[in-house]
């Protein structure tokens, strides 16, 4: 237990010496930018491509527009970029022999799970709370309207699909040697929930809609506790990815 | 406490490879053991083992008394390790690292320790990062984090491969100079520095430790003596090998090694007469100590006899 917070400061000094925190932060703060900015340029710019020809009337952006291009962004891309900078967290440190010198000298395994998913899960609250508030402001700023009501209740599956999330790539990277044999633990994982989403039943059970109904919930459509199913299996499959990942170390070779 | 580590009857094998057949041995404390054997023949195997890294098949081991366990073992506690190619954090410096290390190990004023390794292994404090150091310096630091939590056991997997002379040398009189505080057990293929510094050898072949003893008893059971002529030329020392016929000579070019047990004044005394008898004038008659080279390639041989048989 007295290891712990020493191997949490070794992981914010590893994140942010290798600049993983840095890239993050910069990739999502354009991502927040970006999405009110998009939504708002949007229509200028389908006007300049085809000109007068253009027949339809084009409506005039709102904050949905807004809202929707950052959830697309962040569950798409961002949470892609999330995983390949932290696949390599445990598997490195495996193909490099790096625990050796650290267990050897009597620290307990877990703790090496459990500082390491602590820590990723500060960087993914700090960073995308950050990007949160950015584009919060700016879209009140250029969509003054009440199209969304509930933007924190929106937000709040994003931030717990995260802990799920943290978990399969830590799991994942526990397993291998190499950071690309961890990524694509992770790539099936989210493949595998996507096909499950196929099943109507099973959607509100899935994590994936943690990042597939942000908007409907931000726009009132649908309420937080149709998808509190799908919230607590991200949560419990968290705990037992981590608890997985730990058993796991412990009978990897270092 | 007589040993501070003994190893019965280890078997290891990784798939259908008998790594270690049957290991067997252990180390009193205090001494500098010298782990000796070819490349593969499962030193740093056996070395994992004694620190929980690996899992033996079979046997037992046991640190200063406490068996040894896979995983977090606690005999950690009073081990220090310096693996063949330590690996660190990159983007540390070495003070950070042993800083990171002293608080795993929960030493008390981690400044002074950290300041004192860092002096003994001849390393600066300043604000270089590892990222740029050479193998020796990294090394260097791998000394110091094995020392750091003043350990009665040093294990250290083939310390001396990756250093330049003088910093092999430096290396040596470090190790030969934690005789009496710290037990030390080192694993190299390089047999000079064995015999330079270790009191006792080990030789691991064939997954069996095939000979374990104190350097002087090996010299004893297994060295053979040998004297060395030298004469004017071919034709000579072809002659003189047939005078010599009745010891066990062999002549090469210019140069006839007599190999004997026992006494060397007598031995002497006898290839003189020999020589004296055939009219023979060698241009140099040396006497030659066996080197551990040859007893190690002497047990090797005799188990490869063995094997045979």
């Amino acid at each position: 237990m007295r290891t712990l917070p020493t191997m949490l400061r070794k992981e914010l000094l590893e994140t942010w010496r290798t600049y993983r925190f840095l890239i993050l932060a910069v990739v999502f703060l354009i991502f927040a930018l970006m999405s009110p900015l998009i939504a708002k340029l949007t229509p200028d710019i389908m006007k300049m491509s085809f000109g007068k020809s253009l027949g339809i009337q084009l409506p005039k952006p709102t904050s949905v527009d807004s809202w929707t291009q950052f959830y697309k962004n962040i569950g798409q891309m961002g949470i892609f970029v999330v995983a390949i900078m932290f696949s390599g967290t445990m598997s490195q440190e495996l193909g490099k022999g790096t625990l050796v010198n650290l267990v050897t000298k009597g620290l307990p395994r877990w703790v090496v799970v459990c500082s390491k998913y602590i820590s990723l899960l500060l960087q993914w609250v700090v960073i995308l709370t950050a990007s949160f508030l950015v584009t919060w402001g700016y879209t009140a700023y250029y969509f003054p309207d009440h199209k969304t009501p509930h933007i924190f209740l929106g937000f709040l599956p994003l931030l717990v699909f995260g802990m799920f999330f943290l978990a399969v790539i830590l799991f994942g990277s526990t397993l291998a040697r190499n950071s690309y044999s961890g990524l694509l633990f992770t790539i099936l994982v989210m493949g595998v929930l996507y096909l499950v989403n196929l099943f109507k039943a099973a959607q509100n059970y899935n994590p994936v809609t943690l990042i597939g109904d942000n908007m409907a919930i931000t726009q009132g459509t649908k309420t937080l506790v149709k998808i509190a199913p799908g919230m607590a299996v991200a949560v419990a499959a968290a705990v037992l990815l981590v608890i997985g990942a730990v058993a796991v170390l412990n009978r990897q070779k270092l | 406490m007589d040993d501070i580590l003994t190893v019965q009857h280890v078997q290891k094998s990784f798939g259908s490879k008998h790594v270690l057949q049957d290991v067997d041995f252990s180390i009193p404390t205090g001494s500098i053991f010298g782990f000796v054997g070819e490349n593969g023949a499962g030193k740093t195997t056996t070395m994992r083992m004694i620190l929980g890294l690996e899992k033996p098949d079979k046997g037992t081991i046991t640190v200063g008394g406490e068996p040894v366990t896979f995983g977090a073992t606690k005999t950690n506690r009073i081990t220090g390790y310096l693996p063949d190619v330590p690996a660190f954090y990159d983007y540390m410096t070495p003070a950070e690292y042993l800083d990171l290390c002293a608080r795993i190990t929960g030493i008390d004023q981690r400044r002074q320790r950290i300041a004192k390794m860092l002096d003994l292994v001849g390393l600066k404090p300043d604000k270089h990062r590892i990222r740029g150091f050479s193998r020796g310096m990294k090394q260097r630091l791998g000394i110091a984090q094995a020392l750091l939590n003043e350990p009665r056991l040093l294990i250290c997997d083939e310390p001396t491969s990756a250093l330049d002379p003088a910093g092999r040398n430096e290396f040596l009189e470090l190790l030969a100079s934690l005789r009496g505080q710290v037990t030390v057990l080192f694993s190299t293929h390089i047999l000079s520095d064995v015999e330079r510094i270790s009191d006792r050898v080990g030789i691991l072949h064939d997954g069996r430790l095939q000979a374990c003893d104190t350097l002087v008893n090996l010299h004893k059971q297994f060295g053979r003596s040998q004297i060395v002529l030298t004469l004017a030329d071919g034709a000579t020392a072809q002659r003189c090998r047939q005078a010599l016929a009745p010891l066990a000579v062999q002549a090469q070019g210019t140069i006839v090694t007599v190999t004997y047990h026992g006494d060397y004044a007598a031995t002497v005394s006898q290839i003189l007469r020999a020589l004296v008898a055939a009219n023979i004038a060698p241009v140099s008659l040396q006497q030659e100590n066996p080197t551990l080279e040859q007893i190690f390639l002497e047990v090797i041989g005799d188990a490869h006899a063995a094997h045979d048989a």
